[in-house]
């Protein structure tokens, strides 16, 4: 460091000269004179120079890298548990949801199919099932005939009523 | 000849490399490396140990997380400097709303008696003026005022540092100075005497 003459010989207001500055900084009595030919300089003098964080380098080191090793722990169990990221397995993905979806329409096209016409001697084994019956006529809960032509509607829905119409010489006229 | 440690030691850029191939022992090696630097520009901007010792910690953290990013035809320190005001200045933002009221009915108490005798300056004393009347400074205007002042870099790398152009860094620097006398003025008379004098 440059000694207080040549520091107070050399000094000019608003230097940046790197030598005079490390020499305000650490000379109180240099700081005091220099105060009084540049007031700038007060405030330069607080810097320059490394400072120590309270506890030591040592300490803070070891804190940012339990840290980062914290971190780097949860970012990797974090990843194991994302979704798959690589094609192949995007695919395997897809073609299992695609698969169970198909399965998923064919068992609803299935239960949904009924024969339009039954064919040979026919049970009705239910007749009418609504819950909102505005019939007065006897309601025919089974009928079994070999001549019998029976047609079930096919209905749109669980909640739908069930048509049933019944072809059959023998019936009542009135029924 | 016998290498030194310096050319034994990797630069900042190689380190880097060797941090993105997966080697952790190389990132506390630049911590190692940083710690001091990053440290002082801490605590010039938040003025307190303690808080400054946190936000340096955060800024590591972050440049771990964000080394991916790091574009090596740039400087290094640049980048980390960078790093260090965007967390700083976040801080200062969140703690200066936090803390207006109760900073503006805080001085540091000087008798007349002593601003007729002078100005006898201690470092330690300065520090706490600093911290005092750089609470009128935007959080912006006080990191760029700390980075010119005090850790003397040229208002073009602040411009780089804080991505806006070389203009606008002389600006806040003129903004600051006249903000500062002000305040000394209105709350340390003795010191602005020294600027009222010249």
């Amino acid at each position: 460091m440059m000694s207080c003459q040549n520091f107070r010989a050399g000094f000019q207001p608003g230097t940046d000269d790197a030598a005079i500055l490390e020499h305000v900084r650490a000379c109180d009595a240099c700081l005091d004179w220099a105060a009084g030919v540049d007031p700038d300089v007060l405030f330069r003098s607080l810097g320059g120079g490394e400072l120590i964080p309270p506890g030591g380098v040592d300490a803070f080191v070891s804190d940012v890298m339990r840290e980062v090793h914290l971190r780097s722990t949860e970012s990797t169990l974090v990843r194991h548990h994302r979704w798959p990221t690589s094609w192949t397995q995007r695919l395997a993905v897809a073609a299992t949801l695609a698969a169970a979806i198909t399965g998923a329409a064919l068992v609803y096209q299935r239960d949904r199919q009924t024969p339009a016409v039954t064919p040979g001697p026919a049970v009705v084994r239910r007749a009418a099932a609504s819950p909102l019956r505005l019939t007065t006529k006897p309601v025919v809960e089974s009928y079994d005939s070999e001549k019998a032509t029976i047609v079930e509607v096919p209905t749109e829905g669980n909640g739908d009523t069930q048509i049933v119409m019944i072809f059959d010489e023998k019936l009542p006229a009135d029924l | 000849m016998i290498p030194t440690k310096e050319s034994i030691e990797p630069d900042d850029r190689q380190l880097v490399r060797t941090i993105r191939d997966g080697q952790t022992d190389a990132f506390e090696q630049l911590v190692r490396r940083k710690t001091s630097k990053v440290y002082a520009l801490c605590y010039r901007i938040i003025g307190n140990a303690e808080d400054a010792k946190d936000i340096s910690q955060l800024v590591f953290i972050k440049l771990w997380e964000n080394l991916e990013k790091y574009d090596p035809q740039y400087a290094f320190d640049t980048w980390l400097y960078r790093m260090v005001t965007n967390v700083a200045i976040d801080f200062m933002r969140n703690k200066q709303s936090r803390e207006n009221a109760v900073n503006s009915n805080l001085r540091l108490v000087k008798t007349s008696a002593d601003a007729e005798q002078g100005v006898n300056v201690q470092r330690k004393e300065v520090e706490s003026v600093f911290n005092e009347v750089a609470t009128v400074l935007s959080p912006k205007q006080k990191t760029i005022f700390v980075m010119n002042q005090m850790e003397d870099l040229p208002s073009a790398e602040i411009a780089r540092i804080l991505g806006c152009r070389e203009s606008t860094v002389r600006n806040h620097l003129f903004n600051a100075r006249k903000l500062m006398q002000a305040q000394l003025q209105k709350r340390f008379p003795e010191y602005a005497r020294l600027w009222s004098d010249r």
